[in-house]
């Protein structure tokens, strides 16, 4: 009887026997109520999400508002032919990629660092009141954000960039100069939301037996050793997850972020997909166009998740489905 | 867990508590006239929203014979909701639109009433400078009711104790602004014996619409509004000499730090902080100059500020502006007969009327202003920014010179700058482009815009010189730019043939 | 326990706690930025710069605030919104997330495919206005609350956490008679106190930063949450997003800007210290052993 409830995806192993119809019928009364729980849900996905995917269309029509979906002329792969053929496009894609890429590289890791760090500290109330305020700018909107940057770092007076002329004799233009400008938008990323970040892996964490780590110090582990043997293995599957789900965003970069801080003296490396689907589609009603390349950049991100899904499960893991 | 069931309902009954807050049905207000007519409006809100049923909305009813139902639609995402309502068929009975190439087409595709032939029946309607038509007709033909602006606002504002003690005068040609904004960086206007004034401080807009420092200098200089047009060929301000020598005042300023060295990366809040704290000296504004002033006096009791006229060597000039917030039009969605129709326009018409300009611009006497024999008295800025203030911005204002109504009690400073606001429509030279149609521009305006603002800007910090600008032009004529003055020549000789 | 008093161990718990202490204080400095301006006079800070400490106080801003009840009315309609949503986020994700923790549910791997695929795309803005609104819930609450009743996201990482829960107990209530239903709540949603902070967490913060369905979904103003009005009051301020076409539009000034921002944001903060003591190391499996 043991056998047979549904066990544990932790050990993927034991599976029930498949392919006779047989079993199947077997197996959907016995998850009964599993499927009975799974029920709203469906429902819900079914009518808020998969209803309206019929929007898709937009991109391979020329979309207007009044004519909607029914009365737009289909046009094919015009606007995809349009986005690959744009003179900039070679541009757009290296500024998305590489801006993309730092934020996997310098932003993705911080949070955890964080929490691990975190998690060495054996104080209680200390914990919680650090927790407490790194988690606040996450609250505080791009807009002051990009403000408070401004008085600390403009060349008129920025806080910080006195300080930097008085022991250097020099300014720097952090906020105009374009090979500043990742720099600065990744330094903000970290910023605004390192600290919330931490908190879906302290709730990982939180899981973790704290006997382990007795028994590791009685058999004499180092805190490193326990930190490798004990803590990341606890919240290994949850940063595989969320580094899945990121991939799936790859190419979005923060509109209301990079809006904030281009200027045209750093827009040849801050123009990305979105500030420029922007200019198209809210500036200049180009529904259908911005669609397209809304489309090709979930594409990207639909064959990101899926190779990286494969490869997770080729290591052993459980991935994302 | 019942505790938890308690509080889940008392949470439940909070929306009727909020409903609770005012009416929120009409029915309350029966008046012993006809029916009101219910009028439904999809408006922008620019500030904060109004509170709900307040007096200037029922005011504006009462006087009116209406029922109003404002959405107020924050302009942020104003576009995306009139998008929304227009593809569901739910377009409130009047909308307010900009004259963007969006709703252009929209027009075109018919889904608006033509206001234009009805317009005669309507006193103050057809008495309005055909200007303000003129510029948001489509094809020749209009289909809205402007939300009427000045059409010439640009005034040059200074510091007038700065420009005393310096020994200056109002700058009419370039070297003269040269010498202004010099004087007033380098030459400690403000003795405290500190070098922490500039003469000009821009913002990271300075050079975008309507409001571009460039365009206005280069126009009181004898350039040309946007756009140059000889023998019905197009030329864009930016290939003519006087605009190139308006961007070299420029580069000649930051390149001997007589500007703000930011001016790329600072908004136009803070900029205007530095001039309201005393220390930027000369800017050239759309505004009132007294609202600059009554800030500046808290930080610096004995500032003294004045305005002038913008004029160049050939006298007064300025860019023209369109002379409208967008206008107001009646869907066909929403709207089935023309007895409607011409409620609406009623409506819209009644509000020009004196007692309504009052309390659109003004508000309720002795609310939110007060009668003082020649003048009116502004009582209360916080109830006129919470409850004047949407209706200002929402609904069409005259300019104060064109009003039969009690003017407000303002310094003379305020009335010099009115005056010279009154003055300016004669001065004022037009953007031939305004109402044409391009389909370069539709597709990709912006986009050539951007090339071209970018460039202005890196020319004048000094990243490129004037073959690297020669370039960036080349680089917007192959994007289209070319394509584009090709359009608009086009459409305006089709125009000048009608 | 006693490696804990080595020299090295030291070292690393300074500079631990040094490093956390930092981060702390450069994490907060935006806010007490905000709260600082919004506290001060308008005089100090029309001359500018970064103010921490106000000199001249002043607190003209709150008066301003709590002059009208347009803000507190939208304040009301956040909480709403918050508190009803997030219950029903957390029931119908977390009634989601337990069978598909289930290996061997048939089906299984199909629609947690499908929920996947809705993180990539979306039928946009339009459909899922029509959808909305032939539910009949446009311009209620609800609206707010029905549409985005279950995130992908937090599906998927809430499905990753019930997998780590061991199944001794689940089995032995099996045993006992309880259904699946019954094992849910009674023991695995005890369990996952943790997990469920977390996603109530990020649901609430979800629902209070919502502006833009309201926005959409909603017609009367009155029903607008705080957010709305705290965009208007500080996004259009800095002129950077919005119509360009309008220059001179009467501003508020920025001590009042940050006093709303102060007022829209305070509420939410003050959630998590609440929750706090459900991330307590060990809570899980400590009760799982007990």
């Amino acid at each position: 009887m043991k056998q047979n409830v549904s066990t544990s995806a932790g050990t993927p192993g034991i599976k029930a026997p498949r392919g006779k119809a047989g079993t199947l019928l077997r197996d959907i009364i016995r998850d009964k109520w599993l499927y009975l729980m799974l029920l709203p849900g469906v429902i819900y996905f079914i009518i808020f999400k998969y209803v309206p995917m019929y929007g898709v269309s937009m991109a391979f029509m020329d979309y207007k508002p009044y004519t909607g979906f029914l009365g737009s002329p289909w046009v094919g792969l015009k606007h995809f032919e349009r986005f690959f053929s744009e003179p900039q496009f070679g541009m757009l894609f290296r500024n998305t990629v590489i801006l993309a890429v730092y934020n996997l590289v310098f932003f993705f890791p911080m949070p955890i660092i964080l929490s691990l760090m975190l998690n060495e500290v054996r104080r209680a109330k200390f914990k919680n009141f650090v927790q407490t305020l790194i988690y606040i700018p996450h609250f505080v909107s791009w807009v002051v954000v990009v403000g408070i940057f401004y008085i600390l770092l403009t060349t008129e007076n920025g806080v910080l960039n006195e300080l930097l002329y008085r022991i250097t004799g020099e300014k720097i233009a952090f906020l105009l100069e374009a090979e500043w400008f990742r720099t600065m938008i990744i330094t903000q990323s970290i910023w605004k939301e390192i600290g919330w970040g931490t908190v879906i892996f302290l709730a990982a964490l939180a899981g973790v037996d704290l006997q382990q780590y007795e028994a590791a110090r009685i058999d004499g582990a180092s805190r490193w050793r326990q930190l490798w043997h004990i803590t990341l293995p606890a919240i290994r599957s949850t940063i595989i997850i969320l580094f899945i789900l990121r991939l799936g965003n790859f190419l979005d970069s923060g509109f209301e972020h990079i809006f904030l801080m281009i200027t045209p003296t750093n827009r040849e490396v801050g123009e990305v997909f979105d500030t420029y689907v922007y200019t198209k589609g809210m500036t200049q009603a180009q529904y259908s166009y911005s669609a397209a390349v809304g489309l090709f950049k979930s594409a990207v991100g639909l064959v990101l998740v899926l190779g990286s899904n494969w490869l997770a499960k080729k290591f052993g893991e459980e991935g994302v489905y | 867990m019942k505790i938890n069931l308690c509080r889940g309902v008392a949470i439940l009954m909070l929306p009727a508590l909020l409903a609770g807050c005012g009416p929120v049905d009409g029915s309350s207000r029966q008046s012993a006239g006809p029916a009101p007519f219910r009028l439904s409006i999809g408006a922008t809100l620019i500030g904060e929203l109004p509170p709900n049923n307040n007096v200037v909305e029922q005011a504006i009813e009462a006087y009116t014979g209406t029922e109003l139902q404002i959405d107020w639609i924050p302009m942020s995402a104003y576009d995306d909701k009139l998008r929304l309502m227009i593809a569901a068929g739910e377009l409130p009975k009047l909308v307010k639109l900009g004259y963007t190439p969006d709703y252009i087409s929209t027009i075109k595709a018919g889904q608006f009433w033509e206001l234009g032939p009805l317009l005669k029946d309507y006193p103050h309607l057809s008495v309005l400078d055909s200007e303000y038509y003129s510029n948001i007709s489509v094809e020749g033909r209009i289909y809205g009711i402007p939300i009427v602006r000045d059409l010439g606002r640009a005034t040059i504002q200074y510091r007038k104790d700065w420009f005393d003690k310096l020994g200056l005068k109002v700058p009419v040609t370039l070297e003269d602004w040269y010498t202004v904004v010099r004087a007033m960086t380098l030459e400690d206007p403000d003795g405290n014996g500190k070098q922490d004034t500039y003469g000009m401080v821009l913002d990271k807009r300075f050079n975008q619409d309507v409001s571009s420092m460039l365009t206005r200098i280069s126009v009181s200089q004898g350039g040309p509004n946007k756009w140059l047009v000889e023998n019905g060929k197009f030329t864009p301000e930016f290939l003519t000499g006087t605009f190139y020598e308006t961007m070299q005042l420029f580069r000649r300023l930051y390149a001997e730090k007589l500007i703000n060295s930011d001016f790329v990366v600072i908004d136009n809040n803070e900029a205007s902080r530095i001039y309201d704290s005393g220390r930027a000296g000369i800017q050239i504004s759309g505004g009132n100059v007294q609202s600059w002033m009554d800030k500046l006096i808290k930080t610096v009791p004995d500032a003294k500020v004045d305005v002038a006229f913008l004029a160049g060597p050939a006298g007064i000039r300025l860019p023209g502006e369109p002379g409208n917030a967008g206008f107001f039009a009646v869907p066909k969605d929403s709207v089935k007969t023309l007895e409607e129709v011409r409620q609406i326009l009623e409506f819209l018409d009644k509000l020009f009327e004196p007692p309504m300009q009052t309390v659109i611009t003004r508000g309720i006497e002795d609310r939110h202003w007060s009668d003082q024999g020649d003048y009116a008295e502004i009582t209360d800025r916080t109830l006129d920014l919470r409850e004047v203030k949407p209706y200002r911005d929402l609904l069409p204002n005259l300019a104060e010179y064109q009003r039969s109504i009690k003017p407000v009690r303002q310094p003379e400073l305020y009335q010099k700058n009115q005056q010279i606001g009154k003055m300016n429509r004669e001065y004022t030279v037009d953007n031939p482009a305004l109402t044409l149609e391009s389909d370069t521009y539709r597709e990709r305006g912006k986009e050539l815009e951007t090339i071209i603002l970018d460039a202005q800007t890196k020319f004048i910090m000094g990243m490129i010189d004037e073959e690297g600008w020669r370039a960036e032009l080349a680089k917007w004529q192959a994007a289209g730019g070319t394509q584009m003055c090709l359009e608009y020549e086009q459409a305006y000789s089709s125009r000048a043939a009608e | 326990m006693l490696q804990d008093k080595t020299i090295g161990n030291r070292i690393f718990d300074i500079i631990n706690y040094t490093l956390l202490i930092l981060i702390a204080l450069v994490c907060v400095l935006p806010f007490v930025y905000v709260l600082a301006v919004s506290f001060t006079s308008p005089a100090e800070v029309a001359r500018g710069g970064l103010i921490l400490w106000p000199k001249e106080w002043s607190l003209a801003s709150y008066r301003y605030i709590f002059s009208t009840d347009t803000l507190f009315r939208s304040m009301l309609v956040s909480i709403y919104i918050t508190v009803v949503g997030t219950f029903i986020n957390l029931l119908f994700t977390s009634l989601m997330a337990y069978p598909l923790a289930k290996a061997t549910l048939r089906g299984r791997q199909f629609i947690l495919l499908a929920v996947l695929f809705t993180m990539l795309f979306g039928g946009g803005m339009i459909p899922t206005y029509f959808v909305v609104k032939a539910m009949g819930l446009t311009n209620s609450l609800w609206s707010l609350m029905i549409p985005n009743a279950i995130s992908a996201f937090n599906l998927i990482v809430l499905k990753n956490f019930f997998q780590q829960i061991p199944d001794g107990l689940e089995d032995s209530a099996r045993i006992d008679g309880c259904t699946d239903v019954g094992v849910l709540f009674r023991i695995v949603l005890p369990l996952s106190m943790p997990a469920m902070a977390t996603f109530g967490l990020f649901y609430a913060v979800g629902h209070w930063n919502q502006f833009f369905s309201a926005i959409l979904y909603i017609n009367d103003s009155r029903l607008y949450p705080i957010q709305v009005l705290l965009r208007q009051i500080v996004i259009l301020a800095q002129g950077s997003i919005g119509d360009t076409s309008i220059d001179n539009i009467e501003i508020q000034p920025l001590t009042i800007r940050m006093a709303v921002i102060v007022f829209a944001t305070v509420p939410i903060l003050l959630v998590y210290p609440f929750l706090q003591k459900h991330f307590a190391k060990g809570v899980m499996l400590g009760s799982v052993k007990g």
